[in-house]
C-alpha cells in the first residue's frame, strides 16, 4: 500500500520543483521560443508566397514580353509596308511632277521654237521678198530698159486692175 | 535482427557456461531466501541513499531533513543512518557484506534525539524519531505484539504494533517525522527540472543568438518536439487562448517526458522511479485541476450547474450536477492514475522479468540458463516498449490537460442555436 499513499516530502519538493521550473521557463524559456517559431514560420510562409508571387509574374512577364515582341513585329511589318508604300507613292509622284516639269519645259520649247520659227519665217519671208524685189528690180530694170516694154507692162497692169 | 541471431548462440554459451562457475556460489545463496516482493517494492520505491552500480550495501549518501517531535530541525547524511556489516563466512572464507539500520543519534541544545529507518513499524522504510522505554513499557509492547500475533498470525517477535518500532529484539516509542529529506526521488525530481531548464533555456538561447536560423542535430529534435506538441496538442485544441496555456502543457510535457525516461536509466542520474510515484503524478494532476478551474469560464460553470438537459434531470433532484461535479475531480484523478500506473507498471514487469533469473536459479543451471536468455530478451524489449510509453504517457498527460482545459475556455458562442435550427458553427481560430 505504501505504493499508493503519496509522501508528503517528495509532493513538497515536487510542488516547488515545478513551481520553480514552470516560473523560470514560462518567463524565460518558452515565450522565446515560440515567438521565434511563430516568426520563422511566418517568415517562411511568407517567403514561400512571394515565391509564387514572383513565380507568378516571371510566367506573366514572359507571356507579356512575347506579346510586346508580336505587337513590336506586328509594327514592324505595317511600318514596312507604309514604308514600301510611301516609296513608290513618293516616286510616282516624282515620276508625275517630272512629267509634267518636262510637260511645261517641252511646252516653252515648243512656244520657244515656234516663237523662233515664226521669226525666222518673218525674217526669211522678209529676206525672200527683198530678195524677190531685188530680183524683180533687177528683171524689171532688165525688161524696161525701152519704153515699149514699160508700156505694154503699165497695160498689163491696168489690164489686171480693170479685171479685178 | 541478424546481428541479433548472430549473438545468441553466444549468449547462449555464455550463460550454460557460467552456472558451472556460480553453482558453488549459488549453495550459499540459496539459503538465503530471494524475497521477490521486497526486492520490487524497493526498487520502485522511494530510498534515503541512492544506490551504486554493482553494489548492494554501498550508496550514494543524501541529505536528510527531519522535524523531531518537539519541532527541532535535524539535518544530517543519510550514511548514518545505515551501517555495512562485513561477515565472513568461515568456510569459504568469503566475505558477505550487508547494509542493516541503525539508530543515530544526535545531541542538539543538551537533549539527545535518535532517528532510525523504520522496518517493522507502521512507517515502514520512513525516518522516525525513536524513543527507549522503560523494562515495564517494554514488557507492555511485548504483549501487544503476542496479543496482535495471535488475532492476525505470524511471528510475535517480527509484529508491528501501533506507535512502536522494533529494533533488534526490543520495542522503542515511535515518531513520524515530518520529512522533507532530500530523497532518491526528490534528488532525481531536482536532476530531471535542472535537465528540462537547460534543455528549453539552451534553446531560447538559440533563438536570442542566431535568431531565424534553423537548429540543427539536438535542438532540431528538441524543436521538432516542441513543435509536435505545440501545433499539435496545444494550438489544435486551444486555438487563439493557445498562447497562454502553453507555458504549462509545454513544461508538463518536457518534465514527464525527462522524467520518464531518466526512470529508464539503470545507473545514477537515472534509475528513480519518479513518475512512478503517486506523490509526483499527483501534484502535476492537482496542478492540471487548479488551471482548468480557477482559470475555467462563466460557461464552463454553466454547463455544471444547469447543464443543457431536459428539465427533470436536474431540477428536483440534482442528477447532473452531482455527475458534473464529481467529473470535475475524476478527470484530473485518472490523469494521476494513468501516468503513475502506466510507469510503475512499466517498471514492475522489467523488474520482474530480471527477477526470473534468480527463481528460475533455484531450479538448477539448466533452468537458470534458459530463464536468462529469455528474462534479458524480455527485459530489454519492455525497456524498449517503456521508451515508447514514456513518449506516449507525457504526450497522453498533455493532451488530456489541454482537452480539460480547453473544455473549460469555452465561451458559449461556440454552437449558438440559430431561429432556424441551424447550427452557427465558428471556426475555433475565430474564437477569441
Amino acid at each position: 500500500m505504501e505504493l499508493f499513499t503519496p509522501d508528503f516530502g517528495l509532493v513538497f519538493w515536487m510542488f516547488i520543483a515545478f513551481i520553480v521550473l514552470f516560473v523560470v521557463l514560462a518567463k524565460w524559456g518558452w515565450p522565446v521560443i515560440l515567438k521565434n517559431m511563430d516568426h520563422r514560420a511566418d517568415t517562411i510562409d511568407k517567403g514561400v508566397e512571394y515565391a509564387q508571387q514572383a513565380k507568378h509574374q516571371l510566367d506573366h512577364a514572359r507571356e507579356e514580353a512575347q506579346k510586346y515582341m508580336e505587337e513590336a513585329q506586328a509594327k514592324q511589318a505595317e511600318m514596312l509596308r507604309d514604308a514600301a508604300k510611301m516609296k513608290t507613292q513618293i516616286i510616282e509622284e516624282a515620276k508625275r511632277q517630272a512629267g509634267v516639269e518636262a510637260q511645261k519645259v517641252m511646252d516653252a520649247a515648243k512656244v520657244s521654237i515656234e516663237q523662233s520659227r515664226k521669226e525666222a519665217e518673218l525674217q526669211f519671208r522678209n529676206e525672200v521678198s527683198k530678195f524677190s524685189i531685188e530680183i524683180a528690180e533687177k528683171m524689171l530694170r532688165g525688161q524696161m530698159k525701152d519704153d515699149a516694154a514699160q508700156i505694154k507692162l503699165v497695160d498689163k497692169l491696168l489690164d489686171e486692175i480693170e479685171n479685178n | 535482427m541478424k546481428r541479433l541471431l548472430n549473438i545468441l548462440p553466444i549468449l547462449i554459451a555464455l550463460v550454460v557456461a557460467l552456472p558451472a562457475r556460480a553453482a558453488d556460489e549459488s549453495a550459499k545463496h540459496e539459503e538465503e531466501n530471494l524475497d521477490v516482493k521486497e526486492i520490487i517494492f524497493h526498487h520502485l520505491g522511494d530510498g534515503y541513499g541512492w544506490e551504486v552500480p554493482f553494489s548492494h550495501v554501498y550508496r550514494i549518501p543524501l541529505p536528510v531533513i527531519v522535524r523531531a517531535e518537539d519541532g527541532s530541525w535535524h539535518c544530517f547524511s543519510s550514511s548514518k543512518l545505515t551501517e555495512v556489516t562485513v561477515t565472513e563466512d568461515e568456510a569459504t572464507g568469503k566475505k558477505h557484506e550487508e547494509l542493516t539500520p541503525v539508530v543515530h543519534e544526535v545531541e542538539k541544545n543538551g537533549k539527545i534525539y535518535r532517528f532510525y529507518i523504520a522496518h517493522v513499524s507502521e512507517h515502514k522504510n520512513k525516518v522516525v524519531e525513536v524513543f527507549p522505554l522503560t523494562p515495564a513499557q517494554q514488557a507492555e509492547a511485548k504483549a501487544e505484539a503476542l496479543k496482535i500475533a495471535n488475532e492476525k498470525g505470524g511471528d510475535p517477535d517480527h509484529m508491528v504494533v501501533p506507535g512502536y518500532v522494533l529494533i533488534g529484539h526490543d520495542y522503542y516509542r515511535e515518531y513520524k517525522t515530518f520529512d522533507i529529506s532530500i530523497t532518491k526521488n526528490v534528488l532525481a525530481l531536482l536532476i530531471a527540472a535542472v535537465l528540462v531548464t537547460l534543455m528549453v533555456m539552451s534553446m531560447a538561447r538559440y533563438y536570442a543568438r542566431k535568431g531565424m536560423k534553423a537548429p540543427r542535430k539536438g535542438m532540431g529534435f528538441m524543436e521538432m518536439l516542441i513543435d509536435f506538441i505545440y501545433t499539435g496538442v496545444i494550438k489544435s485544441s486551444l486555438g487563439a487562448k493557445a498562447p497562454k496555456f502553453a507555458p504549462y502543457l509545454l513544461t508538463c510535457f518536457f518534465f514527464i517526458l525527462t522524467m520518464n525516461l531518466l526512470g529508464l536509466i539503470v545507473i545514477f542520474p537515472g534509475g528513480a522511479n519518479l513518475t512512478g510515484n503517486i506523490a509526483i503524478t499527483l501534484v502535476l494532476a492537482v496542478a492540471t485541476f487548479i488551471i482548468t478551474n480557477v482559470l475555467g469560464t462563466k460557461h464552463y460553470w454553466k454547463e455544471i450547474f444547469w447543464p443543457d438537459v431536459p428539465l427533470f434531470l436536474k431540477c428536483p433532484l440534482p442528477i447532473m450536477q452531482m455527475i458534473e461535479v464529481f467529473g470535475i475531480f475524476t478527470k484530473p484523478a485518472a490523469l494521476c492514475v494513468r501516468l503513475f500506473a502506466n510507469m510503475m507498471g512499466g517498471h514492475m514487469i522489467v523488474i520482474t522479468l530480471t527477477l526470473l533469473i534468480f527463481i528460475f536459479a533455484a531450479f538448477g543451471a539448466a533452468a537458470l540458463g534458459a530463464s536468462v536468455v529469455v528474462s534479458v530478451l524480455f527485459t530489454i524489449f519492455m525497456l524498449l516498449l517503456d521508451v515508447l510509453v514514456s513518449f506516449i504517457q507525457a504526450y497522453v498527460f498533455t493532451l488530456l490537460s489541454a482537452l480539460f482545459i480547453s473544455a473549460a475556455q469555452e465561451s458559449g458562442h461556440h454552437e449558438e442555436k440559430l431561429p432556424d435550427g441551424k447550427v452557427e458553427e465558428v471556426p475555433e481560430s475565430v474564437e477569441a
